[in-house]
């Protein structure tokens, strides 16, 4: 609130002192009162309306002030009438009135949004797990077919691999929606244990086995013995997508390369505390314009003018899983190739864990 | 003796798919049909092992198992097709063995439901497959013949086991890397050529000169 508007606001009250104060004048001078006492109280008048006007300025001021830095540090500022102190001025209570309703029908609104929002997320996992039903059972008609004909019928094989291979990429899709649901949502959905880092990528690859097969991608996995806290589940949906662009963005004789590192040239920041999955591929690689963006949701650049199924959501969703894991995600490519780096915290995770 | 699985599911594919599935990896497989009374039939077909939804019409998979729990220390593997934390806690705090997601991998189904069963029961038959005088040793890693003994990795030991898995069949190429990708080991076709040269030479080391043939675009086949 500044001076010169609160002299604004106040200027009725000004000009009817100083009507005032001339009518006064004029009639004591016309009873015949010498111009002196007549000027002294005019002055007095003046005076104490100056008094009064400068008072309660500062008082005003100095409440309002308080008022707006409440709402200031307030996180949902939209709560503020709730906490303010009641007004005592006719019109300020109009407005606390205005204010409360206004605040009622936000937080309904928000209240119906967030219930929206929550039963949207149970509908989207009831919907995937019941659309992993008909996938297994194809799976297991497909799996048992092939067992069946298999040296009896090898065209009918080459079939059955290639649906298997569909159901693969089905089932990764269902479990990008469950997931895209599950990092929208700020509830805890996933729990921290011990783990072989090994036998989460032996089980997303087997996830993946049939598109490795058809696309002939070679696999090396360099022997690692590193255990890490994380919620196994999350770490192998992330695996997969990471799979599942390896191989979408593929040269000729496609290979991925799962190693460990205790450290990294570029991020020599990390004295040794972190350990690092590297997933190296030898795929069309990603120009260097669009490395920094390509956590981005929705961001395909270069390779999504290739490559027409790119989307935008799978690294996306992966980071937003990362950073709610508390794992590293980043990402380098020198012309040629990709390398993903995921970094778990391997020393003060559990302290950190243990002392929230 | 066969051991018995007992499927507790209620997707009558999945239901008869598993049967199948088991029933040709040598076990006696029965599925649940009444889910009104579930342990009455549990409790007549005796199996050595159960496989678990939780989600059932009736009671659900958690009951189940903790009725079960009450009476037997049989191992219980969850299948279910609902991944969540609260799920999988439960299922480990009423005592089931394992817990796996759908659709699963039926590689891991299987070996999951062999290593429950050996731990429980132990190990079933002996580790030795036989077939036309040679004798392979899985536990020790080697192949016999007319006493003479040639060692294998476990590349090579992978091949042949499946090999006399399906003695007297054409194996195609593709279905043994897929047996081998299953035990993570993952090598394509290049190597599983030179890996065949390298058995054939180790064989006709030890007087098994021609024991794998190849039938032309189709796979390879033990000799009969």
């Amino acid at each position: 609130m500044s001076g010169k508007q609160y002299l604004k606001n106040q200027l009725p009250v000004i000009c009817l002192n100083l009507f005032g104060m001339l009518a006064l004048a004029l009639f004591l001078l016309a009873s015949g009162n010498n111009i002196q006492s007549v000027l002294f109280i005019a002055f007095v008048w003046l005076f104490t309306v100056i008094c009064y006007l400068t008072a309660a300025f500062f008082l005003r001021k100095r409440r309002l002030d308080k008022l707006l830095r409440m709402t200031e540090q307030l996180e949902e500022r939209y709560l503020i009438a709730e906490i303010m102190e009641v007004p005592e001025r006719a019109d300020e209570q109009v407005f606390y009135r205005v204010m409360k309703m206004a605040d009622k029908s936000m937080l309904e609104k928000i209240g119906e949004i967030q219930r929206e929002r929550k039963e949207y997320k149970e509908y989207i996992e009831q919907w995937v797990h019941e659309a992993k039903t008909p996938i297994t059972a194809m799976k297991l008609l497909c799996e048992n077919a092939h067992i069946d004909v298999a040296h009896s019928d090898i065209h009918r094989s080459d079939f059955t691999r290639n649906m298997l291979t569909e159901l693969e990429h089905m089932n990764r899709y269902t479990e990008q929606a469950l997931y895209y649901a599950r990092s929208e949502h700020t509830e805890k959905d996933y729990s921290i244990r011990e783990i072989a880092l090994a036998d989460v990528i032996h089980d997303a690859i087997a996830d993946n086995k049939y598109m490795l097969r058809q696309n002939h991608v070679k696999i090396l996995i360099d022997t690692m013995e590193s255990n890490v806290y994380t919620d196994d589940k999350w770490l192998r949906f992330i695996l997969d997508q990471l799979i599942s662009n390896a191989v979408k963005y593929r040269t000729e004789q496609p290979a991925i390369h799962f190693f460990t590192t205790e450290k990294v040239e570029e991020k020599q920041e990390h004295k040794g505390d972190r350990l690092f999955l590297g997933i190296e591929d030898n795929g069309i690689g990603i120009s260097p314009a669009d490395l920094p963006r390509i956590f981005e949701k929705g961001f395909t650049g270069e390779n999504g003018r290739i490559i027409q199924s790119s989307t935008g959501i799978g690294l996306y969703l992966c980071k937003r899983l990362c950073d709610k894991l508390g794992i590293g995600l980043s990402a380098s490519s020198e012309g040629k190739g990709t390398t993903i780096w995921l970094s778990f915290q391997i020393n003060d995770f559990i302290a950190e864990v243990q002392g929230e | 003796m066969k051991f018995k699985i007992l499927i507790v599911e209620d997707d009558p594919v999945i239901q008869t798919q598993l049967k199948n599935l088991l029933a040709g990896n040598g076990y006696e497989a029965e599925t649940i049909t009444d889910f009104q009374n579930v342990m009455e039939q549990v409790r007549s077909f005796a199996p050595h092992l159960l496989l678990l939804d939780i989600k059932l019409p009736g009671n659900n998979g958690f009951m189940i198992c903790s009725q079960i729990r009450a009476v037997s220390d049989m191992p219980i593997i969850f299948v279910t097709s609902s991944n969540t934390d609260m799920d999988e806690l439960n299922s480990i705090m009423l005592g089931g063995d394992a817990f796996m997601t759908k659709p699963y991998n039926t590689a891991i189904l299987l070996a999951k439901i062999d290593a429950l069963l050996k731990r429980v029961y132990g190990a079933g038959q002996k580790e030795i497959l036989t077939w036309n005088g040679a004798t392979l040793h899985l536990e020790s890693g080697f192949i016999e013949h007319d006493g003479r003994k040639a060692e294998l990795t476990k590349n090579e030991m992978k091949i042949l086991y499946y090999l006399f898995r399906h003695a007297g069949e054409i194996c195609s190429r593709n279905d043994i890397i897929d047996f081998l990708w299953d035990s993570q080991l993952y090598i394509d076709d290049n190597a599983l050529s030179v890996n065949m040269t390298r058995i054939r030479e180790k064989l006709a080391g030890i007087g098994l000169t021609d024991f794998i043939q190849t039938k032309h675009r189709q796979g390879y086949k033990l000799k009969n």
